[in-house]
């Protein structure tokens, strides 16, 4: 049975796919490490499983898309997905939350459910962070958790496209499981690409002759909410979604008003810095209905006891309110400052 | 366009490194210049500044954008229709006082004294409003003191992102105070014809001490709703076209630059306390259209009781701040001598803004 899910519990959200409109190109070559080559294995969880959620929901467009995995043949996804039910959790229900934008495995998905009493399918608005974790289960589940909490807690379980293949490699059939698929974007490239890489290779290596001739910064897992990595050495994981390459921009640029596809998608903040002047856009972008800038006003106060009082530990940290503050504050910072001392205390 | 401004680029660009670097190496040409060129240069080229923290990607919105919408709309909004109605001499030499005193000559000045590193964008907001509310025949020195006024205050406030109140409303109040014999008089009969030379330039020579509320207010006479709707009444030399200032106000809704909330609330409580009050007292007081459409209703509503520094923060408290404002406009119309109190209303509640966010911030978060 279909349910499709809008704005439930989700009044913010940007739409970065269509804000930033990557393509990849079809290549999936793959690159073997030289090193010691890890391995892939699933550890099945202590606590029992009641609620299965299956992350087919990618809502960067920087993330790796579904058609990797699902390869146009959803019904042979969701028969794996069988397989693993009848061996790991066969007490659990299991949710699908298929991105609105892929119309094919939903309707494939649609009609694979009819048969599956076990299964329900989500199509969801691919807004982002509509895939984050406390975002899914607040729509699917109506479940309320903090950001950081672990949702095992609560016995539900969320997995990605590529980990159910890769449990279903190494859990049912046995075979071993040592590489993954990462796709690589942004304006640091020559190419938008998609490589199936081994586990334990260096980004070093990856990024070899891929990079253009300029200074670019490395992020691990996008730029919104993932790291940058500075120490190229380090070795790709299964934890490693996707790698993006931007420009650093750090010169200025004549004319930017009739250049924004130039400055898209580069570090450069397009903007001066400002004082806050209360314009609502953080608050109206906020996924979980947070007041940013009263976190802000507390923190350049000094009143970080204060902040907490906002319902600061409802943050998911997805960095939509700095995205998108046109006085250039650092907010997210500023929030997670504030939650920091908390800590501490 | 593009193609246009490529060959130049290089040079301007040259040209303003070599300015940039003159100036940080000179402290004395820094301290004088340095929040000038600070300004021109942000005109024209971006900033050089990368995300140092998460997340690493920003959006292509900045103030100077938010400003130059509400500057767009302003200049669609007042500025074109009153060349139309009242001659482009009357309301250019009034644009360029305004500008040159209030933003060139105060602001630069207080950034020299003050040592700010640069000149706010909005101060060409408040320039730009200050004619507007001002009566067609005022001298251009009334409105070069406004102008300087409402700079002046808002820098003594801590600059753009402090202003307690609205700075041009604020000026406004003052020269009422000080000067109220120019500000009841000096109304222009708008110009409505196919305009000619003289007429494009002039408008029409004739003056009259009546706006349409003040009309009212003596003898009862109902202004025709069409001619209010399009501007050929008379009033305040940017109000007057309520049309095109309907139209640049949606338009700055649909940038997400004006809160829908205000003026929704606001003409919203406008229109129901005067039929509220049409139906308890009769033809005394002004029927709810012609409420609506008179004074400067509009131009508030939609251009300065959105001005989101002024506003509560709160998305709620922002229909309480709306709802608030047309109560005391319609108080002050129906029951006070004062023909008009749009900019009472603002001022009243820019001030009560304050105690209403910090209660909304207490019931939200149940302090």
């Amino acid at each position: 049975m279909l349910k499709e899910k809008e704005n439930i519990g989700f009044n913010g959200g940007f739409d970065l796919l269509d804000a930033y409109p990557l393509r990849f190109c079809n290549i999936v070559e793959r690159i073997p490490s030289d090193g010691i080559q890890e391995t892939f294995e699933f550890r099945i969880p202590d606590q029992k499983i009641r609620h299965v959620i299956v992350n087919l929901c990618p809502t960067e467009p920087w993330e790796l898309p579904n058609w990797v995995i699902l390869e146009h043949k959803t019904t042979e996804f969701l028969n794996k997905l069988k397989e693993i039910k009848i061996r790991y959790f066969p007490e659990a229900r299991y949710y699908i939350a298929i991105t609105k934008k892929d119309s094919e495995p939903i309707a494939e998905a649609m009609n694979y459910a009819s048969n599956a009493e076990w299964m329900e399918i989500f199509a969801l608005d691919p807004k982002y962070p509509q895939d984050d974790p406390v975002m899914l289960l607040k729509v699917i589940l109506d479940v309320d958790v903090n950001f950081g909490q672990d949702a095992m807690t609560q016995g539900i379980l969320i997995l990605d496209a590529q980990t159910i293949s890769a449990i279903y490699e190494n859990g049912i059939l046995g075979n071993t499981v040592n590489s993954r698929f990462i796709a690589l974007s942004g304006t640091g490239l020559k190419e938008n690409e998609i490589i199936n890489v081994q586990l334990g290779t260096p980004i070093e290596k990856v990024l070899h002759n891929r990079m253009k001739a300029c200074t670019c910064r490395v992020f691990i897992n996008g730029p919104l909410r993932g790291r940058e990595i500075t120490d190229l050495s380090l070795k790709i994981d299964w934890a490693v979604n996707n790698i993006m390459v931007l420009k650093e921009l750090d010169s200025k640029v004549i004319f930017p008003m009739i250049k924004s596809d130039e400055l898209a998608l580069t570090t450069n903040v397009l903007g001066e810095l400002r004082r806050c002047v209360y314009c609502n856009f953080c608050d109206d972008i906020c996924p979980v209905n947070l007041e940013p800038a009263l976190y802000y006003h507390s923190y350049t106060r000094g009143e970080k006891h204060k902040a907490r009082l906002y319902n600061l530990e409802k943050c998911i940290e997805c960095g939509l309110c700095s995205f998108i503050c046109p006085s250039k504050l650092e907010l997210l910072q500023t929030i997670k400052e504030c939650k920091i001392s908390d800590k501490q205390k | 366009m593009k193609k246009l401004l490529k060959p130049i680029e290089p040079i301007i660009d040259k040209g303003l490194d070599t300015l940039e670097s003159f100036i940080h190496t000179h402290r004395k040409v820094n301290f004088l210049f340095g929040a000038l060129f600070g300004a021109f240069d942000g005109l024209l080229r971006s900033s050089k500044e990368t995300a140092q923290s998460q997340p690493f990607i920003r959006n292509n919105y900045d103030v100077k954008r938010f400003m130059g919408a509400v500057l767009v709309a302003l200049v669609f909004g007042w500025v074109f229709p009153a060349i139309y109605f009242y001659g482009w001499q009357c309301v250019i030499s009034k644009l360029l006082v305004s500008f040159i005193i209030g933003v060139f000559v105060v602001d630069v000045l207080w950034a020299i004294i003050a040592r700010e590193d640069h000149i706010s964008e909005g101060g060409f907001v408040s320039c730009l409003l200050v004619p507007a509310i001002l009566p067609p025949q005022s001298p251009l020195w009334l409105v070069g003191l406004g102008a300087a006024l409402a700079i002046i205050f808002r820098n003594v406030l801590g600059g753009v992102g402090n202003n307690l109140v609205n700075p041009a409303l604020f000026s406004r109040l003052f020269l009422t105070i000080c000067f109220p014999s120019f500000l009841v008089t000096g109304y222009q009969i708008p110009f409505v014809d196919m305009p000619d030379l003289h007429a494009f330039r002039y408008g029409l020579d004739a003056i009259t001490h009546a706006t349409p509320l003040t009309a009212f207010k003596t003898n009862g006479e109902v202004t025709s709703y069409l001619s209010l709707l399009i501007g050929t009444s008379s009033g305040s030399l940017g109000e007057t076209c309520r049309l095109a200032l309907i139209l640049a106000g949606l338009w700055l809704i649909r940038l997400k630059v004006v809160n829908w909330r205000i003026p929704a609330s606001y003409l919203g409580s406008v229109i129901f306390l005067s039929i509220f009050f049409s139906v308890i007292m009769g033809k005394s007081v002004a029927p709810p259209l012609f409420q609506l459409l008179s004074g400067g209703l509009i131009l508030g509503a939609f251009f300065m009781a959105t001005d989101p520094i002024t506003t509560t923060y709160s998305q709620v408290a922002k229909w309480i701040f709306g709802a608030g404002c047309g109560f005391v406009t319609v108080l002050i119309r129906d029951f006070t001598s004062l023909p008009e109190g749009v900019m009472y209303s603002i001022l009243l509640m820019n001030l009560l803004a304050i105690p209403i966010q910090s209660l909304m911030v207490k019931i939200r978060y149940r302090l």
